[in-house]
């Protein structure tokens, strides 16, 4: 009875199975106009209107759906974004940092330009000295780089920072202007007014003219005179931001504004040809 | 013809005419990318589960080939992939003791995966040009989607079932 039961099934699959073999076969080889199409696309009309309606009805389940498949993706997104943003913030600085390198190429260039007759050598600024009372920085390059002692030291725009005081065989002192004990030959750009510039140690200068009755304004644009032998003549320094009362030794306080800034060197020109001349006006006050 | 052979042919053609219905209804607006469950599957390994392979069989073909006009694919594919089903689905009848829906859920996404190979190697055989890319992903997603649809579908069917088997012992 189960036996009878069993081939009876069997026949049933394989009478289907045999159905569904032709009706394969007679869809796949009539053509567009065919029974078997026509049929489809009859039915497909019929359908099309509760498909359409239920579309409408089932929207807020779907979106429901999506919300939350958008969900999950949207966690992976997240964290993917998050080390993107971070490589860009990364890249982002780095460019921002070749910039300003590119920048002060740029300006080293101008300089050079500009001073045909003088040899340069680009030094980086490698640490400032801690002692307060000495407005010193050091910089990466020493005699075994061609640097010697009283040479004249530019920021990276051509203004005078300062000079040599002492070289080793890889690192090198620079004295800034702003250094009390620094004295730098220098004159009036507008009519050759010469002084000596000092420094008063608290980041600030002043000129003190050689002839008492000098024609001094603010404003005036202060440069190297080239007087001592260390520095070349016509590099600029900075300019007069304020004129004082006659002292008792009747010097006029001429107070200059450095045009490079102390603070922010990190890279530096060292004026290696011409070689320093002489010693400077105050090399003796030091030594 | 039998008032209970009538029954049981009535109660099989609401059957498929409503998950029909919803196959064509609610499917396409459930379907997660390019994953859309197959609701007639899942019904006819549940019909299968729970009547056996004869009537497994007869429902797998009737709601493969309703699918089939109902729809742009090659008139049979569905058909011949669903009575296959139907029939291997239905002799796990008396092999499954467990009630826990655990193992149809595993039966419909393997059910799945054996029914979308038999519709791709079809579609190879008739040499049908326009078919498909075949990916796996998307086959695993199918089963998995399916498998979590037998939680609805099975209690529903397993209704139907028991309210047949009551009729059958009022006669």
């Amino acid at each position: 009875m189960i036996e009878r039961y069993n081939r009876r099934q069997r026949a049933l699959v394989i009478t289907l199975v045999i159905i569904c073999v032709l009706l394969v076969t007679v869809y796949s080889r009539e053509d567009k106009e065919g029974f078997l199409h026509r049929l489809q696309r009859f039915s497909m009309d019929v359908v099309s209107p509760l498909q359409k309606g239920m579309s409408k009805v089932l929207s807020p389940v779907k979106e429901g759906i999506e919300f939350l498949v958008d969900l999950g993706r949207a966690r992976g997104e997240r964290d993917r974004l998050r080390e993107e943003l971070k490589d860009l913030e990364e890249r982002v600085h780095e460019l921002e940092e070749m910039r300003r390198e590119n920048e002060t190429l740029k300006q080293m260039v101008a300089v050079k330009e500009a001073n045909p007759e003088l040899d340069y050598l680009v030094v980086e600024v490698i640490g400032a000295n801690p002692d307060a009372w000495e407005q010193t920085v050091q910089i990466g390059a020493g005699y075994s780089d061609g640097l010697r002692e009283y040479m004249a030291v530019l920021s990276e725009d051509g203004s005078l920072v300062g000079r040599i005081i002492l070289c080793t065989s890889e690192t090198s002192v620079v004295q800034l202007i702003t250094d009390e004990k620094s004295a730098v030959g220098a004159k009036l750009q507008r009519n050759g007014e010469m002084g000596v510039l000092k420094g008063d140690g608290g980041g600030k200068t002043h000129l003190e003219l050689l002839n008492q009755d000098a024609d001094v304004q603010t404003g005036d644009v202060v440069i190297t005179s080239g007087m001592g032998g260390t520095c070349p003549a016509g590099i600029p320094i900075g300019v007069v931001t304020e004129i004082g009362e006659m002292q008792a030794d009747l010097s006029i306080g001429v107070f200059i504004q450095p045009r490079a800034s102390m603070t922010r060197l990190e890279k530096v020109l060292v004026v290696v040809n011409p070689l320093p001349a002489t010693l400077p006006m105050a090399a003796e006050g030091r030594n | 013809m039998t008032m209970f052979a009538a029954h049981r042919r009535l109660l099989l053609l609401t059957v498929i005419t409503l998950t029909l219905l919803v196959q064509l209804t609610v499917a396409p607006e459930l379907s997660v990318g390019s994953v859309r469950p197959d609701i007639l599957l899942v019904a006819t390994v549940c019909w299968a589960l729970f009547h056996g392979p004869g009537r497994g069989t007869v429902f797998g073909f009737f709601g493969g080939l309703v699918e089939d006009i109902f729809s742009t694919a090659v008139l049979g594919v569905g058909a011949f992939g669903k009575t296959i089903i139907g029939y291997f689905a239905g002799e796990l009848k008396h092999r499954v003791v467990s009630r826990s829906v655990a193992w149809p859920m595993c039966i419909v996404f393997v059910a799945t995966v054996l029914h979308e190979l038999l519709k791709f190697a079809t579609w190879t055989m008739v040499g049908l040009e326009e078919r498909p890319p075949f990916s796996f992903g998307i086959i695993a997603g199918m089963a998995l989607y399916n498998a979590l649809l037998t939680l609805v579908v099975y209690p529903i069917l397993a209704r139907v079932a028991a309210s047949e088997e009551k009729a059958m012992l009022f006669q």
